[in-house]
């Protein structure tokens, strides 16, 4: 090797150590430049919260098949395989995908996954109705818009935090999104501000809607179901029939894409009136199917609240 | 014809009892009650010291619970409070202003937004009260016209002596819907030094017409009879059923 080839190598051995010592120094161990995380969710409307903080900054990855019913989910090995390549999970937590720890444990993700629990910070309330004197936690946080943008900030609060190059990106995004949702609302609000909410009773087939209801002044006067997913029994349905008699209950929410098979005996013995409101679960993810579900839930209980004013 | 033989294992030819005894008799028993014992004190033991999953937070006697302490118009308007407070403190970062009350009905922000919750949740008026001033902000009180609505209180006379505590403070008072309280969303400002810098904190007070505080303090709230709201939230109910989380 002549001198002149080796100052060439020096050179090079340099100029690579120049270019490297400040990208190794600036490397973030959170999120490696250029990759785009991939963010696992569990449930419908934390797809399309998700999707919307991110934009094109992160993969939006569902945990379980859209047209699964997250109440009876059962894993299968497809989750197991797509929870292996996540690099972050958003879950509710608090009721509706157990089943995703599951997923989690048997990916052996365990202890390298974070976990973004949604609700963290949202102030829980109890399901309404009489459930046998006792405060119940209604985990349904995403049907509703002031907790829904409440968990967007949260989420986006966790994934700032996980992916510090996009977190500005991530607020900006979750607050235009929060904007939105509450441009939704404000539109129904109008709607209602013109009826007289003080009489209005209704009674839910499943307790999934406190959070919307209480976003409008109006409360749930009995449940169907006695805890959650559990169907009543006969005792306890005649209980709740003449619950809803005596609280002079006109209006039964039932649920949309699930079976009306309670709701039938009841309206048949009550003369209730049946609306169906959607638990945000339908055939496929989108970033816009949380606003679409939430529009029609506002819409029917505009006619619900209007039927009463009837 | 064969003598059947009508002795049992362990008799003598002469049918005298002969009682054989296994090798491990000394100890068998002795071992069976130890074993015995051991497992009734691993149960005991387990029962008296296995670790206790969370409750619901036990309020103090100056707090009150979001989930199971407020009336249904307090807990909806709490609900409101705790997001505008996180998007009030993204607003403060990232422009260094406060959202006034102008504002909050552009961007149609509850609990202030004057809408159907807001009329529902009975028509509170709410005062922006910024740092280093007790009185509202130019253009930050809540102006809607109702005749009928009972005057904001003024603020006290401590406010009056006290000029700002360093916090951006939202006071909602005059609220006419029944068992409703006033409120307040305390927001600690991290140059002035507060204790709680950096994040909202949310008060009630029995009395809708509570007068403005003044001094947002802790300790000179709860002396004023204002009682701070504990969410129960959802990290709390994780912990309740699974236990402290990694």
């Amino acid at each position: 090797m002549t001198v002149s080839t080796r100052h060439r190598a020096l050179w090079r051995s340099c100029l690579a150590l120049l270019v490297l010592i400040p990208a190794l120094a600036f490397a973030d161990p959170t999120a490696p430049l250029g990759k785009k995380l991939k963010i696992g969710v569990t449930l419908h409307p934390y797809y399309s919260f998700v999707a919307n903080i991110v934009g094109d900054r992160a993969e939006v990855i569902a945990l379980i098949p859209a047209q699964a019913n997250p109440h009876n989910y059962q894993p299968q090995p497809d989750d197991i395989t797509r929870a292996m390549t996540l690099d972050v999970l958003v879950v509710n937590g608090i009721g509706h995908d157990e089943w995703a720890f599951q997923i989690v444990k048997a990916a052996g993700r365990g202890a390298t996954l974070p976990i973004i629990q949604a609700n963290a910070s949202v102030a829980l309330i109890p399901i309404g109705g009489d459930q046998d004197g006792a405060k119940v936690v209604n985990p349904h946080t995403f049907v509703s818009t002031t907790a829904a943008i409440q968990q967007v900030f949260e989420i986006t609060r966790r994934l700032g935090e996980l992916d510090p190059p996009n977190a500005a990106v991530y607020r900006q995004n979750a607050l235009a999104y929060a904007a939105r949702i509450r441009a939704l609302r404000a539109g129904f609000m109008t709607r209602f501000a013109a009826l007289d909410l003080s009489s209005f009773r209704c009674a839910t087939t499943h307790a999934g809607y406190d959070y919307m209801m209480q976003e409008f002044g109006l409360f749930v006067s009995a449940v169907i179901e006695p805890r959650h997913g559990v169907a009543p029994t006969a005792r306890q349905l005649a209980n709740t029939i003449d619950a809803i008699k005596k609280a002079n209950v006109k209006v039964l929410f039932a649920e949309k894409n699930f079976s009306l098979d309670l709701a039938k005996p009841i309206e048949a013995a009550t003369g209730v009136k049946v609306f169906s409101l959607s638990h945000i679960t339908g055939d496929t993810y989108s970033a816009d199917e949380f606003e679409v579900a939430m529009r029609e839930n506002l819409e029917t209980l505009a006619e619900a609240v209007e039927f009463m004013q009837r | 014809m064969t003598n059947l033989s009508r002795t049992s294992p362990g008799d003598d030819v002469n049918g005298a009892v002969h009682v054989v005894r296994p090798a491990s008799s000394r100890w068998e028993s002795l071992a069976l009650l130890f074993a015995a014992l051991a497992i009734i004190a691993s149960v005991t033991g387990y029962v008296l010291l296995r670790p206790q999953h969370a409750g619901p937070p036990t309020p103090l006697s100056w707090q009150v619970r979001s989930f199971d302490g407020l009336g249904a118009v307090d807990q909806a308007i709490h609900s409101a409070l705790l997001p505008a407070g996180e998007e009030i403190i993204w607003n403060n970062n990232d422009t260094g202003g406060w959202i006034t009350l102008e504002q909050a009905q552009k961007i149609l922000l509850p609990p202030f937004y004057r809408d159907a919750f807001w009329k529902t949740n009975g028509e509170v008026h709410w005062q922006l009260i910024l740092p280093g001033t007790h009185l509202p902000h130019a253009g930050s009180v809540d102006d809607h016209d109702d005749a009928d609505a009972p005057t904001p209180p003024p603020p006290s006379d401590v406010s009056k002596a006290t000029l700002g505590q360093g916090a951006t403070v939202y006071y909602g008072s005059a609220g006419r819907a029944p068992g409703q309280s006033a409120y307040l969303l305390v927001i600690g400002h991290a140059h002035a030094g507060v204790m709680w810098a950096n994040q909202a904190t949310i008060w009630i007070h029995r009395d809708p017409n509570a007068p403005y505080p003044g001094i947002v303090k802790p300790e000179s709230l709860v002396g004023q009879g204002w009682r701070q709201v504990i969410p129960y939230d959802g990290a709390s109910e994780v912990e309740r059923v699974k236990g402290n989380q990694p």
